[in-house]
């Protein structure tokens, strides 16, 4: 079979006319790196530094945004996903719908009528579309939700996949084109926008780094760590984009020192470094983002000190690029 | 005893899912009820290899081409832009080049579903696979077999070669004589792990003693659920010092779901990672380890009474 070579056209952008808000995108490859953790405190550190904010949780197989800020989600919003029905009294038993499902997700068997397999469905609607007599109806399940929620001085977004459904890029493509909407009709509703990612390299996450104009990977000095990070810094590159890496959990050593010498070779940058510290896990298991203004922890311990200096140098880039 | 399938997973990513993998083959290869194989279906991030790698035999690889993709072809098009105005693209792949007067069609979005190519008065649209991965497999040098797919970045199909790697496992000759197969799996809840649960005869469930590391499990338990396989949990830095540890013991009182065993944080752990070796053979004695001896034995049990 012939391969084709991997094309990332540059979608139409009209960011470079409209640079407002400035998208920083946290991932990581690997999961468990910290990426909330990282998401959650730049977005705090950064509202209460006087910016507006909004973080979107893209994490939609496992949001947890939620959860390390301290609040729960209700009232979301439906995600729907067209399900193609046939209309019996309509159907000619062509089998034109099933001879152009790519997906194979129609039965169609002479004088009978087409048989939809609704989980293999990819939602495109070319059976719709294309059926000459419109027996094809559109009928839909849910499978997740979109939670708008306003904090203090922060708005928050959360993509959830529903328990058992597999199609979680919707949900991310749902979100991020209601973000969208919204700042297309306002682009000053918001200064900052932070996506926090799943963890991997899938469309899930190449959908939130597509957006970014900063992508952040967080990572941890460990072989997972430096193997998953080299794949999504392939993937970040692929795609073009700027990217600065924070380790995590630097205080484990034993493989740090080669890690961080063969990043350097590299010439990869790195925002700074976040040691083990016990008022991160407190903070983190208390739902209290660290870095918040009045949260009840030490803002001397290494960890605080950590993110005062990887949000420094970050404040500084978005001054840069804003410029 | 017949072929049984043992997967592990975790909701939550970095909980310890491929480290305890890789001690639990060890431990499975030495006993001689056992013979087993071991799959890495993380497809995004494939790290088992990383802990079980090869014997000096050769290893096997080969492309998978599961992705389809459309591809524009100017010749045809006469711009007269329906693909646009008429929605073509249910996955918003398509946009209009006002400059060049054309479709542009966006590679990661595109979903290789044949409307464009089907909806074009022209069909200036041609719909192709492309590779969406390659499978690698191989006898380990502690002499068991290990298969896994990789994903090709961009490739937007980490499902389906899951299902893949399942089957291409089935096909090696090697795998009529196997009785127990390990299955290392993504994280999350979403399509790969879905593909990853089918058919498995038992789960193990991974978590940490933390919010986000039960909120996950909880949605990995409620997916195991729906397909009504029988798991078991393993809670890992089970004495880490936080706040939430006795909100973690309430729940599994009060769910009674069962436990397979603890893990406490050991740094033989870390230490064993940077080696590149699975922590039973770098460090048999530690206390992990030996909580990682005891986790088996209990597996060792449920699977022989499956």
């Amino acid at each position: 079979m012939e391969e084709e070579e991997i094309i990332y056209f540059n979608h139409l952008d009209f960011r470079d006319t409209m640079k407002k808000p400035i998208k920083i995108c946290v991932t990581g490859g690997k999961g468990g790196t910290g990426k909330t953790l990282v998401a959650i405190n730049l977005a705090v550190m950064f509202r209460d530094n006087g910016k507006k904010i909004l973080l979107l949780d893209g994490d939609v197989e496992n949001p947890n945004t939620y959860l390390l800020l301290g609040t729960d989600l209700e009232n979301g919003e439906n995600v729907h996903f067209f399900i193609p029905k046939v209309n019996e009294d309509k159907c000619t038993k062509c089998g034109l719908c099933a001879k152009n499902c790519a997906s194979n997700a129609i039965l169609f068997v002479k004088d009978a009528y087409p048989i939809i397999i609704p989980n293999v469905c990819s939602g495109c609607k070319l059976c719709y579309k294309i059926c000459p007599v419109n027996a094809i109806e559109e009928n839909s399940k849910i499978i997740g939700k979109i939670y708008e929620k306003k904090l203090e001085n922060m708005a928050l977004f959360v993509g959830e996949l529903k328990v058992s459904e597999a199609r979680s890029a919707v949900i991310v493509e749902e979100a991020i084109s209601k973000l969208n909407a919204r700042l297309e009709k306002n682009n000053d509703e918001f200064d900052i926008i932070i996506y926090d990612t799943a963890p991997g390299a899938h469309c899930d996450v190449e959908k939130l780094i597509k957006e970014a104009d900063l992508v952040i990977p967080v990572t941890e000095p460990t072989p997972f760590g430096k193997l998953d990070l080299m794949r999504i810094i392939e993937l970040i590159e692929l795609m073009e984009k700027k990217y600065k890496v924070i380790i995590n959990r630097s205080s484990l050593l034993g493989f740090k020192d080669d890690f961080i010498k063969d990043l350097k070779e590299k010439k990869i940058d790195i925002l700074g470094e976040i040691p083990l510290d016990q008022e991160i896990v407190n903070s983190y298991c208390q739902g209290i983002p660290l870095m918040a203004k009045n949260s009840p922890y030490n803002k001397k311990s290494s960890g605080a000190e950590a993110f005062d200096n990887i949000f420094s140098k970050l404040n500084e880039w978005v001054r840069d690029y804003s410029e | 005893m017949s072929k049984k399938h043992v997967g592990i997973i975790s909701g939550k990513g970095g909980v310890g899912k491929t480290s305890l993998t890789a001690s639990l083959a060890i431990l499975a290869s030495q006993d001689p009820e056992f013979n087993v194989m071991v799959l890495d279906c993380d497809v995004d991030a494939p790290n088992l290899a990383f802990l079980l790698p090869k014997d000096s035999s050769e290893e096997d690889r080969k492309d998978v081409f599961a992705t389809l993709k459309a591809k524009f072809i100017e010749d045809k098009c006469i711009h007269c832009k329906k693909c646009i105005d008429e929605h073509f693209c249910e996955f918003n792949a398509l946009s209009w080049d006002e400059e060049a007067n054309i479709p542009i069609i966006d590679y990661i979005s595109c979903e290789g579903c044949n409307a464009c190519k089907v909806l074009c008065p022209e069909t200036a649209f041609e719909i192709y696979p492309v590779k969406s991965g390659e499978i690698i497999s191989y006898k380990t040098k502690y002499d068991f077999n290990l298969a896994y797919g990789k994903t090709r970045l961009g490739s937007t199909t980490s499902g389906k070669l899951v299902t893949d790697v399942k089957q291409h496992a089935q096909a090696l000759p090697v795998y009529e004589d196997i009785n127990l197969v390990l299955i290392d799996g993504p994280p999350g809840i979403g399509c790969p792990v879905i593909a990853m649960l089918t058919g498995l005869d038992y789960v193990i469930t991974i978590t940490e003693p933390t919010p986000s590391g039960l909120h996950d499990l909880i949605r990995a338990i409620e997916v195991v659920n729906q397909f009504n396989i029988p798991f078991g949990i393993v809670i890992n830095k089970a004495d880490l010092e936080s706040p939430f540890q006795d909100e973690f013991k309430n729940f599994m009182e009060e769910t009674k779901y069962p436990l397979l065993g603890s893990i406490d944080f050991d740094i033989s752990v870390p230490e064993s990672l940077s080696m590149a070796l699975p922590l039973v053979i770098h460090d048999p004695k530690s206390k992990a380890s030996k909580q990682i001896e005891k986790i088996y034995e209990k597996l060792r049990e449920k699977v022989l009474e499956l």
